[in-house]
Protein backbone atom coordinates (compact mmCIF):
# COMPACT_ATOMS: atom_id res chain seq x y z
CA UNK A 1 0.00 0.00 0.00
CA UNK A 2 1.65 4.01 -1.06
CA UNK A 3 1.77 5.94 1.50
CA UNK A 4 0.65 9.38 3.14
CA UNK A 5 1.89 10.13 6.26
CA UNK A 6 3.58 7.86 8.74
CA UNK A 7 5.13 8.96 12.69
CA UNK A 8 6.03 7.14 15.75
CA UNK A 9 5.51 9.15 18.50
CA UNK A 10 4.30 12.25 16.63
CA UNK A 11 4.38 15.14 18.83
CA UNK A 12 3.19 18.62 17.78
CA UNK A 13 2.91 21.78 19.54
CA UNK A 14 3.19 26.01 18.99
CA UNK A 15 6.43 27.36 20.77
CA UNK A 16 6.76 24.70 23.55
CA UNK A 17 3.68 23.91 24.28
CA UNK A 18 2.87 20.32 23.20
CA UNK A 19 -0.46 19.85 21.24
CA UNK A 20 -0.32 16.19 20.51
CA UNK A 21 1.53 13.68 22.33
CA UNK A 22 2.94 11.15 21.56
CA UNK A 23 0.57 9.55 18.52
CA UNK A 24 1.56 6.65 16.43
CA UNK A 25 -0.47 7.44 13.28
CA UNK A 26 0.08 5.49 9.47
CA UNK A 27 -1.66 6.45 7.02
CA UNK A 28 -2.43 4.89 3.61
CA UNK A 29 -3.79 5.37 0.25
CA UNK A 30 -7.39 4.63 -0.87
CA UNK A 31 -8.17 3.96 3.01
CA UNK A 32 -10.06 6.84 4.61
CA UNK A 33 -9.72 8.18 8.22
CA UNK A 34 -11.61 10.08 10.65
CA UNK A 35 -10.27 12.63 13.41
CA UNK A 36 -12.58 13.20 16.35
CA UNK A 37 -11.62 14.70 19.70
CA UNK A 38 -13.04 17.81 21.65
CA UNK A 39 -12.33 21.81 21.16
CA UNK A 40 -8.59 22.22 21.77
CA UNK A 41 -7.18 18.44 20.96
CA UNK A 42 -5.24 19.24 18.39
CA UNK A 43 -7.77 18.51 15.43
CA UNK A 44 -6.87 20.93 13.20
CA UNK A 45 -3.25 20.70 13.83
CA UNK A 46 -2.93 16.98 13.05
CA UNK A 47 -5.24 17.09 9.86
CA UNK A 48 -2.62 20.17 9.48
CA UNK A 49 0.04 18.38 9.46
CA UNK A 50 -0.99 15.81 7.25
CA UNK A 51 -1.82 17.55 4.82
CA UNK A 52 1.69 19.88 5.49
CA UNK A 53 0.01 23.29 6.35
CA UNK A 54 1.38 22.72 9.76
CA UNK A 55 3.83 25.63 11.06
CA UNK A 56 5.08 25.22 14.54
CA UNK A 57 6.88 22.54 16.30
CA UNK A 58 7.63 18.80 14.96
CA UNK A 59 9.78 18.06 18.07
CA UNK A 60 11.65 15.69 15.73
CA UNK A 61 8.56 13.47 15.35
CA UNK A 62 10.16 11.52 12.35
CA UNK A 63 7.70 12.12 9.65
CA UNK A 64 7.63 10.21 6.73
CA UNK A 65 5.36 11.56 3.69
CA UNK A 66 4.67 9.81 0.30
CA UNK A 67 4.17 11.59 -2.85
CA UNK A 68 0.56 12.45 -3.55
CA UNK A 69 -1.67 15.08 -4.18
CA UNK A 70 -3.33 16.48 -0.71
CA UNK A 71 -5.74 19.10 -0.21
CA UNK A 72 -6.96 20.50 2.58
CA UNK A 73 -10.32 22.25 3.54
CA UNK A 74 -9.78 23.55 6.42
CA UNK A 75 -11.22 26.16 9.36
CA UNK A 76 -9.52 29.39 6.96
CA UNK A 77 -9.79 29.32 3.64
CA UNK A 78 -7.07 29.20 0.80
CA UNK A 79 -8.81 31.17 -1.80
CA UNK A 80 -7.29 34.25 -3.05
CA UNK A 81 -9.89 36.86 -1.59
CA UNK A 82 -9.12 39.72 -4.16
CA UNK A 83 -9.48 37.24 -6.70
CA UNK A 84 -12.85 36.22 -8.35
CA UNK A 85 -14.15 32.64 -8.35
CA UNK A 86 -13.06 32.09 -11.80
CA UNK A 87 -9.89 33.67 -11.21
CA UNK A 88 -9.21 31.70 -8.48
CA UNK A 89 -10.23 28.19 -10.36
CA UNK A 90 -7.78 29.03 -13.20
CA UNK A 91 -4.82 30.32 -10.62
CA UNK A 92 -5.19 27.11 -8.45
CA UNK A 93 -5.87 24.84 -11.67
CA UNK A 94 -2.61 26.46 -13.13
CA UNK A 95 -4.32 27.89 -16.32
CA UNK A 96 -4.83 31.33 -17.36
CA UNK A 97 -7.66 31.36 -19.17
CA UNK A 98 -9.90 28.06 -18.83
CA UNK A 99 -13.77 27.86 -18.23
CA UNK A 100 -14.04 24.97 -20.00
CA UNK A 101 -17.55 22.33 -20.16
CA UNK A 102 -16.37 20.19 -17.05
CA UNK A 103 -15.77 23.62 -14.81
CA UNK A 104 -18.73 25.10 -15.73
CA UNK A 105 -20.42 22.05 -15.02
CA UNK A 106 -19.11 21.55 -11.79
CA UNK A 107 -20.24 25.40 -10.79
CA UNK A 108 -23.82 24.61 -11.49
CA UNK A 109 -23.42 21.62 -9.64
CA UNK A 110 -22.14 23.61 -6.71
CA UNK A 111 -24.99 26.09 -7.82
CA UNK A 112 -21.72 28.73 -8.19
CA UNK A 113 -22.34 29.94 -11.88
CA UNK A 114 -24.24 32.81 -11.17
CA UNK A 115 -21.19 33.95 -8.52
CA UNK A 116 -17.79 33.01 -10.81
CA UNK A 117 -17.08 36.78 -11.46
CA UNK A 118 -17.29 37.91 -7.64
CA UNK A 119 -14.57 38.34 -5.61
CA UNK A 120 -13.98 35.64 -3.34
CA UNK A 121 -13.83 38.65 -0.42
CA UNK A 122 -17.76 39.57 -0.84
CA UNK A 123 -18.70 35.74 -0.75
CA UNK A 124 -20.13 34.10 2.37
CA UNK A 125 -17.59 31.78 4.65
CA UNK A 126 -20.39 28.88 3.57
CA UNK A 127 -19.74 29.88 -0.38
CA UNK A 128 -16.64 30.31 0.56
CA UNK A 129 -15.95 26.75 1.83
CA UNK A 130 -18.38 25.66 -1.05
CA UNK A 131 -16.14 26.98 -3.83
CA UNK A 132 -13.14 25.22 -1.90
CA UNK A 133 -14.75 22.02 -2.30
CA UNK A 134 -15.91 22.41 -5.45
CA UNK A 135 -12.22 23.32 -6.99
CA UNK A 136 -11.30 20.08 -4.66
CA UNK A 137 -13.69 18.23 -6.63
CA UNK A 138 -12.60 19.33 -9.71
CA UNK A 139 -8.93 18.94 -9.01
CA UNK A 140 -9.76 15.53 -7.83
CA UNK A 141 -6.85 15.10 -5.38
CA UNK A 142 -5.29 11.83 -3.97
CA UNK A 143 -6.08 12.24 -0.33
CA UNK A 144 -8.34 15.15 0.54
CA UNK A 145 -8.74 16.76 4.47
CA UNK A 146 -11.48 18.18 5.46
CA UNK A 147 -11.37 19.90 9.22
CA UNK A 148 -14.89 20.81 10.40
CA UNK A 149 -16.67 19.03 7.20
CA UNK A 150 -20.77 20.54 8.09
CA UNK A 151 -19.55 24.02 9.24
CA UNK A 152 -20.84 26.39 7.63
CA UNK A 153 -22.53 23.97 5.04
CA UNK A 154 -26.54 24.47 4.33
CA UNK A 155 -28.55 21.59 4.00
CA UNK A 156 -28.12 21.10 0.25
CA UNK A 157 -24.03 21.99 0.99
CA UNK A 158 -23.91 19.38 2.96
CA UNK A 159 -25.59 16.73 0.92
CA UNK A 160 -23.39 17.85 -1.98
CA UNK A 161 -20.08 17.17 0.26
CA UNK A 162 -21.17 13.59 0.88
CA UNK A 163 -21.83 12.86 -2.62
CA UNK A 164 -18.39 14.14 -3.24
CA UNK A 165 -17.26 11.73 -0.47
CA UNK A 166 -19.38 9.15 -1.96
CA UNK A 167 -17.78 9.63 -5.57
CA UNK A 168 -14.33 9.20 -3.88
CA UNK A 169 -14.63 6.43 -2.17
CA UNK A 170 -15.76 4.68 -5.67
CA UNK A 171 -12.67 5.82 -7.15
CA UNK A 172 -10.42 4.79 -4.38
CA UNK A 173 -9.41 7.84 -3.20
CA UNK A 174 -8.47 8.94 0.68
CA UNK A 175 -10.94 11.51 2.44
CA UNK A 176 -9.51 12.34 5.97
CA UNK A 177 -12.04 14.28 7.85
CA UNK A 178 -11.69 16.12 11.52
CA UNK A 179 -14.63 16.73 13.58
CA UNK A 180 -15.85 16.87 17.28
CA UNK A 181 -17.74 13.32 16.52
CA UNK A 182 -17.80 11.16 13.95
CA UNK A 183 -20.29 12.29 11.01
CA UNK A 184 -21.28 8.86 9.59
CA UNK A 185 -19.89 10.54 5.96
CA UNK A 186 -17.51 8.15 4.86
CA UNK A 187 -18.85 4.22 4.23
CA UNK A 188 -15.61 2.88 4.91
CA UNK A 189 -13.77 4.31 7.87
CA UNK A 190 -10.13 2.44 8.22
CA UNK A 191 -9.08 4.20 11.36
CA UNK A 192 -11.01 6.35 13.62
CA UNK A 193 -7.88 8.65 15.62
CA UNK A 194 -9.65 9.95 18.75
CA UNK A 195 -8.00 12.59 20.10
CA UNK A 196 -9.54 12.49 23.66
CA UNK A 197 -7.57 9.77 24.53
CA UNK B 1 10.02 27.23 -13.38
CA UNK B 2 8.21 30.39 -14.09
CA UNK B 3 4.76 29.95 -14.39
CA UNK B 4 2.10 32.52 -16.35
CA UNK B 5 -0.77 31.68 -13.94
CA UNK B 6 1.27 32.99 -11.01
CA UNK B 7 2.38 35.87 -12.76
CA UNK B 8 -0.74 36.71 -13.76
CA UNK B 9 -2.24 36.55 -10.58
CA UNK B 10 0.57 38.26 -8.55
CA UNK B 11 -0.04 41.04 -11.45
CA UNK B 12 -3.50 41.22 -10.33
CA UNK B 13 -3.61 41.22 -6.90
CA UNK B 14 -0.87 44.62 -7.55
CA UNK B 15 -3.90 46.68 -8.66
CA UNK B 16 -6.38 45.23 -6.86
CA UNK B 17 -4.49 45.96 -3.39
CA UNK B 18 -3.79 49.69 -4.71
CA UNK B 19 -0.21 49.88 -2.62
CA UNK B 20 2.75 50.54 -4.91
CA UNK B 21 1.30 51.90 -7.61
CA UNK B 22 -1.49 53.87 -5.91
CA UNK B 23 0.17 54.88 -2.73
CA UNK B 24 4.14 54.47 -2.93
CA UNK B 25 4.63 56.16 -6.19
CA UNK B 26 2.36 59.47 -6.32
CA UNK B 27 4.54 59.42 -2.48
CA UNK B 28 7.69 59.42 -4.17
CA UNK B 29 6.97 61.77 -6.77
CA UNK B 30 5.70 64.45 -4.30
CA UNK B 31 9.04 64.20 -2.55
CA UNK B 32 11.11 64.38 -5.37
CA UNK B 33 9.56 67.27 -6.50
CA UNK B 34 9.58 69.23 -3.23
CA UNK B 35 13.17 67.99 -2.24
CA UNK B 36 14.97 70.65 -4.04
CA UNK B 37 12.21 73.49 -2.62
CA UNK B 38 12.74 72.82 0.70
CA UNK B 39 16.34 71.77 0.62
CA UNK B 40 17.53 74.97 -1.87
CA UNK B 41 14.75 76.88 -2.53
CA UNK B 42 15.14 76.28 -5.89
CA UNK B 43 14.66 73.46 -8.71
CA UNK B 44 18.56 72.79 -8.87
CA UNK B 45 20.82 70.77 -6.54
CA UNK B 46 24.71 70.86 -6.13
CA UNK B 47 26.59 68.02 -7.75
CA UNK B 48 27.90 66.42 -4.60
CA UNK B 49 24.45 65.91 -3.05
CA UNK B 50 22.56 64.80 -6.12
CA UNK B 51 23.90 61.40 -5.93
CA UNK B 52 23.75 60.70 -2.17
CA UNK B 53 19.94 62.03 -2.16
CA UNK B 54 19.00 60.02 -5.59
CA UNK B 55 21.00 56.98 -3.54
CA UNK B 56 18.65 57.74 -0.54
CA UNK B 57 15.42 58.32 -3.06
CA UNK B 58 15.72 55.04 -4.27
CA UNK B 59 16.36 52.71 -0.78
CA UNK B 60 13.65 55.02 0.34
CA UNK B 61 11.17 53.73 -2.47
CA UNK B 62 12.53 50.02 -2.65
CA UNK B 63 12.00 49.79 0.64
CA UNK B 64 8.59 50.98 0.79
CA UNK B 65 7.85 48.76 -2.30
CA UNK B 66 9.40 45.78 -0.51
CA UNK B 67 7.34 46.49 3.11
CA UNK B 68 4.17 47.15 1.52
CA UNK B 69 2.43 43.81 1.14
CA UNK B 70 4.29 41.18 3.51
CA UNK B 71 3.31 37.55 3.08
CA UNK B 72 1.79 35.97 5.68
CA UNK B 73 4.11 32.22 5.77
CA UNK B 74 0.47 30.30 6.92
CA UNK B 75 -1.88 31.77 4.41
CA UNK B 76 1.19 31.40 1.65
CA UNK B 77 1.70 27.57 2.65
CA UNK B 78 -1.93 27.02 2.53
CA UNK B 79 -2.33 28.64 -0.77
CA UNK B 80 0.72 26.54 -2.60
CA UNK B 81 -0.30 23.27 -0.99
CA UNK B 82 -4.23 23.71 -2.30
CA UNK B 83 -2.94 24.70 -5.69
CA UNK B 84 -0.09 21.96 -5.62
CA UNK B 85 2.10 24.72 -6.62
CA UNK B 86 5.22 24.18 -5.77
CA UNK B 87 7.45 26.59 -3.60
CA UNK B 88 10.24 27.02 -6.54
CA UNK B 89 7.89 27.83 -8.82
CA UNK B 90 6.12 30.33 -6.80
CA UNK B 91 9.56 32.16 -5.61
CA UNK B 92 10.65 32.55 -9.27
CA UNK B 93 7.37 33.48 -11.22
CA UNK B 94 6.75 35.93 -8.20
CA UNK B 95 10.41 37.39 -8.66
CA UNK B 96 9.71 37.85 -12.19
CA UNK B 97 6.40 39.64 -11.38
CA UNK B 98 7.72 42.04 -8.86
CA UNK B 99 10.67 43.15 -11.74
CA UNK B 100 7.67 43.65 -13.91
CA UNK B 101 6.25 46.00 -11.20
CA UNK B 102 9.19 47.55 -9.78
CA UNK B 103 11.15 47.85 -12.73
CA UNK B 104 9.35 50.26 -14.39
CA UNK B 105 8.54 52.31 -11.21
CA UNK B 106 12.46 52.62 -10.82
CA UNK B 107 13.03 53.70 -14.10
CA UNK B 108 9.91 56.54 -13.73
CA UNK B 109 11.76 57.63 -10.50
CA UNK B 110 15.02 58.38 -12.11
CA UNK B 111 13.47 60.55 -14.93
CA UNK B 112 11.46 62.04 -12.59
CA UNK B 113 14.33 62.59 -10.19
CA UNK B 114 16.78 64.08 -12.97
CA UNK B 115 13.93 66.31 -14.68
CA UNK B 116 12.88 67.78 -11.10
CA UNK B 117 16.34 68.76 -10.17
CA UNK B 118 17.64 69.68 -13.37
CA UNK B 119 20.36 67.15 -13.65
CA UNK B 120 21.83 65.35 -16.69
CA UNK B 121 23.03 61.53 -16.75
CA UNK B 122 26.29 61.09 -16.16
CA UNK B 123 26.65 57.49 -17.68
CA UNK B 124 24.97 55.73 -20.97
CA UNK B 125 21.88 54.81 -20.94
CA UNK B 126 22.27 51.18 -21.11
CA UNK B 127 24.57 51.08 -18.50
CA UNK B 128 22.43 52.95 -15.99
CA UNK B 129 18.92 50.63 -17.19
CA UNK B 130 21.22 47.25 -17.10
CA UNK B 131 22.50 48.50 -13.33
CA UNK B 132 18.85 48.99 -12.17
CA UNK B 133 17.90 46.11 -13.73
CA UNK B 134 20.35 43.86 -11.50
CA UNK B 135 19.32 46.33 -8.29
CA UNK B 136 15.93 45.09 -9.08
CA UNK B 137 16.57 41.62 -9.63
CA UNK B 138 18.39 41.20 -6.24
CA UNK B 139 16.58 43.24 -3.93
CA UNK B 140 13.48 41.43 -5.16
CA UNK B 141 15.06 38.00 -4.56
CA UNK B 142 16.20 38.87 -1.12
CA UNK B 143 13.26 40.08 -0.03
CA UNK B 144 11.18 37.40 -1.31
CA UNK B 145 13.87 35.38 0.40
CA UNK B 146 13.45 36.57 3.50
CA UNK B 147 9.70 36.44 3.72
CA UNK B 148 9.58 32.75 2.10
CA UNK B 149 12.15 31.19 3.91
CA UNK B 150 12.61 33.15 7.19
CA UNK B 151 10.12 34.28 10.45
CA UNK B 152 11.65 37.41 9.61
CA UNK B 153 8.55 38.54 7.90
CA UNK B 154 7.02 41.27 9.66
CA UNK B 155 7.65 45.31 8.51
CA UNK B 156 9.55 46.08 11.34
CA UNK B 157 12.64 42.91 11.09
CA UNK B 158 12.09 43.65 7.48
CA UNK B 159 13.03 46.95 7.57
CA UNK B 160 16.39 46.74 10.27
CA UNK B 161 17.58 43.52 8.02
CA UNK B 162 17.00 44.56 4.04
CA UNK B 163 18.09 47.95 4.56
CA UNK B 164 21.75 47.75 4.90
CA UNK B 165 21.55 45.25 2.35
CA UNK B 166 19.86 47.54 -0.33
CA UNK B 167 22.22 50.15 0.69
CA UNK B 168 25.43 47.82 -0.33
CA UNK B 169 23.27 47.35 -3.70
CA UNK B 170 22.55 50.87 -3.84
CA UNK B 171 26.45 52.04 -3.26
CA UNK B 172 27.15 49.95 -6.26
CA UNK B 173 25.20 51.47 -8.63
CA UNK B 174 27.28 55.06 -7.37
CA UNK B 175 29.92 54.72 -9.71
CA UNK B 176 27.96 53.96 -12.89
CA UNK B 177 26.04 56.97 -12.29
CA UNK B 178 28.86 59.37 -11.42
CA UNK B 179 30.24 58.53 -14.96
CA UNK B 180 33.36 56.81 -14.92
CA UNK B 181 34.65 55.82 -17.78
CA UNK B 182 33.65 53.03 -20.29
CA UNK B 183 36.16 49.80 -19.07
CA UNK B 184 35.90 50.52 -15.37
CA UNK B 185 31.48 50.84 -15.84
CA UNK B 186 31.63 47.70 -17.68
CA UNK B 187 33.71 45.87 -14.50
CA UNK B 188 31.46 47.54 -12.46
CA UNK B 189 28.09 45.78 -14.28
CA UNK B 190 30.30 42.47 -14.05
CA UNK B 191 30.18 42.67 -10.46
CA UNK B 192 26.88 43.10 -10.39
CA UNK B 193 26.16 40.21 -12.57
CA UNK B 194 28.50 38.18 -10.39
CA UNK B 195 26.53 39.16 -7.42
CA UNK B 196 23.11 38.62 -8.66
CA UNK B 197 24.38 35.04 -9.67
CA UNK B 198 25.47 34.56 -6.31
CA UNK B 199 22.11 35.61 -4.94
CA UNK B 200 20.43 33.40 -7.76
CA UNK B 201 22.73 30.39 -6.98
CA UNK B 202 21.97 30.82 -3.13
CA UNK B 203 18.45 31.02 -3.49
CA UNK B 204 18.08 28.32 -5.88
CA UNK B 205 19.99 25.98 -3.55
CA UNK B 206 18.01 27.12 -0.76
CA UNK B 207 14.72 26.52 -2.86
CA UNK B 208 15.98 23.03 -4.00
CA UNK B 209 17.08 21.92 -0.49
CA UNK B 210 13.98 22.93 1.20
CA UNK B 211 11.64 20.09 2.21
Amino acid sequence: MSLIFKSKNLSLGYGNQLVIKNKDISLELSKNYEIIGKNGSGKTTLIMCISNNFIGNTFKSGIERGNNSIIEIGSTPSLVPKMSLIENINYFLHNENLVDENVIEILNKYELYNFKDDLIEEFSSGMVKRSEIAIADIKNPDVLCVDEPVVYLDENGVKLLFDLFSKRESLGKTTILSSQESINALDNVERTINLND
Amino acid sequence: MIKKFIIKKEINMEFRNNTSLFLITPTMCVLIILFPILSENRFRVDNDIFLIVELLFLIIFTTLFSIRNPLDEQKLVKELNFGTIKKVDYFYSKTAAEVGIFYPQIILLLILFSGFTNTSLNSSLIHISLAVLFFCLNTIMINLFFQVFTTFSNRFVQFTLIVPIYIGFAILIAPLWLGVNQDISNIYLMMYLGITLVVYSFTNFYLRSAK
